[in-house]
């Protein structure tokens, strides 16, 4: 079952700009799907017209019914830097104005989902790059969201924090059941996540090629070491490569 | 022969060098703008007067925003005119090495106006004004005493910024300002004579326009005080009886908000109300200063709770070392034929 | 846990004191040494002194400039946080008013307090009024800016939730405004003050409900100059105290989350 999809969209933005031109795509109900690509590619752009941020200037945006529950996870951690952790986690409840000890039992719950219970009453600033992230991505699925949309949130970190948060990622993925669309600009964290990797090609923005990647889940450290996994990544950055040349091909014609 | 010529040029020259080194430069700051109460002052500076008893002296103007006083204790003027004696006496209380030397004005020209057809038929009548402008500088001075003495109250009193408009919009109000100047302005904007009240006719008796000077320029050099005085009291003399016409373009000069007419109705006020030339003025010379006088002035300020008696050394205040000798005396008689 | 290691108390205060007690020496050392008479420059001690003996009459004269200042302080936060709101709701109402709130605020205070005198017919009003009108600008400003501040994809998160204009002026807009609100309030504190003191200079009249403006013309017409520098000593103490009540201020508010209070 489609769970949201992009039809022949093209954005323009108001300088004038192209940024993304007849882009068709589609996620499944409960898929795990990357957008790859190189800078200035619209990834970003497209996963905005999917959370509903901005509006396509020509094609269709089709939403889940039940748009109210699409989390969204940015490059940074983006907390309110003067509420405390469980207050940051609250915000798309009392937003709604559920009732307090829903909003309460709501929040333990997340946070224990990421592993940062105790760090409830601390401030942002007290935390670790890497927990402020788990705390952002508690926050997006506090409201027991379908569809989590992350935007390279963890680009700004390092390379161990980066691979644990992605076995983290995975396995909130299976215990939820959401449907992700993650961006990225790394060709390993696609493909050590996703089921399908979206390959996009830049100036203007479009879909360049898919790949799937069959491996089963739950995926860990293993996964990352076979030869299938090489093979996958070798044949997802030939795609990524043959996207960028043709883009500067058509740039120099 | 040509030697005996040589001779006599070298010694012109060296005469003329002399007399030119002997020229004293003296700075004189004033208490406002340049205007016709001042035209003694610039009568000596334009006739050659005080060239004539060696002095170079600068007129330096004062203003609304501008006060000279500082000046004179700090050494950066040689001479200050001063408005009234209660600066005096402020001084010596306060151990400022300055003494008056001269009084140019035997009456103060300050004085309250009101509009005709008030009510405001005498000086008693004006305690009843809801509204009177009074400058900063007299709020702490002149106004305590016509609290003290005649009845006027603090929920009267509003700032005097030096702009006729406030007064002109209230008929009501009452504002200070100068008997030769004010009037002369106001007939001027608004059409009309204002009443004129002279503190001087109701008790404020203090002398006015004096020349201050340090103690210390008093002590070491008398005889360049006694040629400034004495040039100051003939350009007086000069001013108000002879040809004023090059005093009053140095005045429009210094001044270019001064007109020609205004300084001519301001010369005929002075000589009407007897603000120079009057009293003791006639016998002893413009400049002329009593000590009993100063002595008495004291004592009504005492009463109106400005000073407490004895705190101010009356005789720090004025020297008559320079004055009361009758100059002038003599020219203006020969002006008035 | 970050820790940058923020400023040891101890030279928080050991600082500004031991220059202040140097400048005071050397003023005192100036005046000795060059015999600078107490009509042209009294020295700190006589300052003091004159300051002690004067404490009775001062007092009042400082206790009416101190409530003008603070009077005029609570008028401007509430005016220019008001309207900082009302601009961050309605753009085309900021773009309208504010050239208004610009020209309040390079008006020369000097010029236009005895225009507003004249206006009310009440010296201590426009003291109030002139206080008010210096105070109101960097509030207006500063929390103008505080409230368009906020983070874009914090301000994206919230449109994503579907929060109204007042959920997101509530939880987003007003916090994070708060820090630059602090900053102008500790601006507009000193500033308070200095309206009213020069609004005094101008537009107030002698007896009657006087602040220490008044004192220092009084001096300064008297030539009691160690009075008139013990009442503007008395005006700076003032300035430096309320900065510092401001600055303690700002630091309960924001002291736990934001980055100035290390």
């Amino acid at each position: 079952m489609t769970a949201l999809a992009l039809e022949h969209v093209d954005k323009r933005f108001p300088t004038g700009t192209l940024a993304l031109q007849g882009v068709s795509l589609s996620v499944g109900s409960g898929e795990f799907v990357s957008l790859l690509g190189p800078s200035g590619c619209g990834k970003s752009t497209v996963l905005r017209l999917l959370a509903g941020l901005d509006q396509p200037s020509a094609g269709r945006v089709r939403h889940p019914e039940r748009a109210a529950e699409t989390g969204f996870v940015f490059q940074s951690p983006t907390l309110m830097p003067w509420a405390r952790v469980a207050d940051n986690v609250s915000l798309p409840l009392r937003l709604a104005k559920q009732p307090r000890a829903q909003i309460d039992a709501a929040v333990q719950s997340a946070l224990e989902r990421v592993g940062l219970a105790e760090f409830a009453q601390a401030f942002p600033r007290e935390l670790s790059g890497g927990m402020q992230m788990r705390v952002a991505i508690a926050r997006a699925l506090v409201t027991r969201a379908s569809l989590l949309l992350l935007d390279e949130p963890f680009a700004a970190l390092d390379e161990i924090g980066r691979m644990r948060l992605n076995v983290e990622l995975l396995r909130l993925w299976q215990q939820e059941r959401f449907t992700a669309v993650f961006v990225t600009h790394s060709v390993m964290e696609a493909v050590f996540l996703s089921q399908r990797v979206v390959v996009m090609a830049p100036r203007p923005g479009r879909v360049a090629q898919e790949i799937r990647i069959d491996a089963p889940y739950p995926r860990d450290e293993s996964w990352r070491a076979s030869a299938a996994f090489a093979a996958s990544c070798v044949q997802v950055s030939q795609a990524l490569q043959r996207a960028v040349e043709s883009a500067e091909e058509a740039a120099h014609a | 022969m040509a030697s005996r010529l040589l001779h006599a040029f070298a010694l012109a020259a060296l005469l003329g060098c002399a007399t030119a080194l002997a020229a004293d430069k003296v700075v004189f700051a004033t208490n406002w703008k340049a205007q016709a109460a001042h035209g003694g002052f610039y009568q000596a500076l334009a006739d050659g007067t005080y060239e004539r008893y060696g002095l170079t002296v600068e007129i330096r103007q004062g203003g609304p925003q501008v006060n000279n006083r500082p000046l004179l204790p700090a050494g950066k003027i040689d001479f200050l005119m001063t408005g009234n004696l209660l600066h005096s006496f402020d001084n010596v209380k306060n151990g400022v090495p300055v003494i008056v030397v001269a009084s140019m004005f035997q009456k103060d020209p300050q004085a309250l106006f009101a509009h005709p057809g008030q009510g405001y038929a005498s000086f008693e009548d004006l305690k009843k004004a809801p509204i009177v402008y009074v400058a900063k500088d007299a709020q702490f001075s002149w106004w305590a005493w016509l609290k003290a003495e005649h009845g006027f109250r603090d929920e009267q009193l509003r700032p005097y910024n030096y702009n006729l408009g406030p007064f002109l919009a209230n008929k009501a109000s009452v504002q200070q300002g100068y008997a030769v100047e004010e009037p002369i302005s106001i007939e001027r904007q608004a059409k009309f004579k204002p009443m004129t009240f002279l503190l001087a006719d109701h008790g404020y008796s203090t002398y006015s326009t004096t020349i201050e000077a340090r103690v210390d320029t008093v002590r070491g050099k008398p005889e360049l005080v006694r040629r400034f005085v004495e040039a100051s009291i003939l350009g007086w003399v000069n001013y108000l009886h002879g040809d004023r016409s090059k005093a009053d373009a140095l005045i429009r000069a210094a001044n270019p908000e001064m007109d020609q007419a205004t300084i001519d109705q301001s010369v005929a006020l002075m000589k009407e109300l007897g603000i120079v030339d009057s009293g003791d003025a006639r016998t002893l010379g413009i400049g002329a200063m009593k000590p009993e006088r100063i002595a008495d002035f004291y004592s009504k300020m005492v009463k109106a709770g400005l000073y407490k008696p004895g705190e101010v050394d009356l005789s720090k205040v004025a020297t008559t070392q320079f004055v009361n000798h009758g100059a002038g005396v003599a020219e203006r008689a020969k002006l008035k034929d | 846990m970050p820790d940058r290691g923020a400023t040891p108390r101890a030279l928080r205060f050991a600082a500004p004191t031991i220059a202040a007690a140097l400048a005071l020496l050397a003023w005192e050392g100036a005046v000795r040494l060059f015999d600078i008479p107490p009509y042209l420059l009294p020295g700190p001690w006589l300052v003091l002194r004159t300051l002690v003996e004067n404490f009775g009459s001062l007092l009042p004269s400082w206790w009416f400039t101190v409530k003008i200042t603070f009077a005029a302080l609570g008028l401007a936060v509430l005016g220019g946080a008001a309207l900082a709101l009302l601009f961050a709701l309605s753009r085309t109402l900021e773009l309208g008013l504010f050239p208004f709130a610009v020209v309040l605020q390079v008006t020369p205070v000097v010029a236009v307090a005895p225009l507003v005198l004249i206006l009310v017919d009440n010296a201590t009003a426009t003291v109030l009024i002139c206080a008010w009108i210096v105070a109101f600008f960097p509030i207006l400003s500063n929390t103008a800016i505080g409230l368009r501040s906020a983070d874009t994809n914090l301000r994206d998160l919230f449109r994503l939730y579907g929060a109204s204009r007042w959920q997101t002026l509530r939880h987003l807009l007003v916090p994070s405004a708060l820090p630059y609100f602090m900053a102008g309030l500790r601006v507009a504190g000193g500033l308070s003050l200095i309206g009213a003191v020069v609004a005094e200079f101008t537009a107030g009249a002698a007896g009657r409900e006087t602040g220490l403006a008044s004192r220092i013309l009084e001096a300064s017409f008297r030539t009691e100059i160690p009075k008139m520098f013990a009442a503007l000593v008395l005006v700076s103490l003032t300035g430096v105290a309320i900065y510092a009540l401001m600055n303690l201020l700002a630091h309960l508010v924001l002291r736990r989350w934001h980055e100035s209070q290390r």
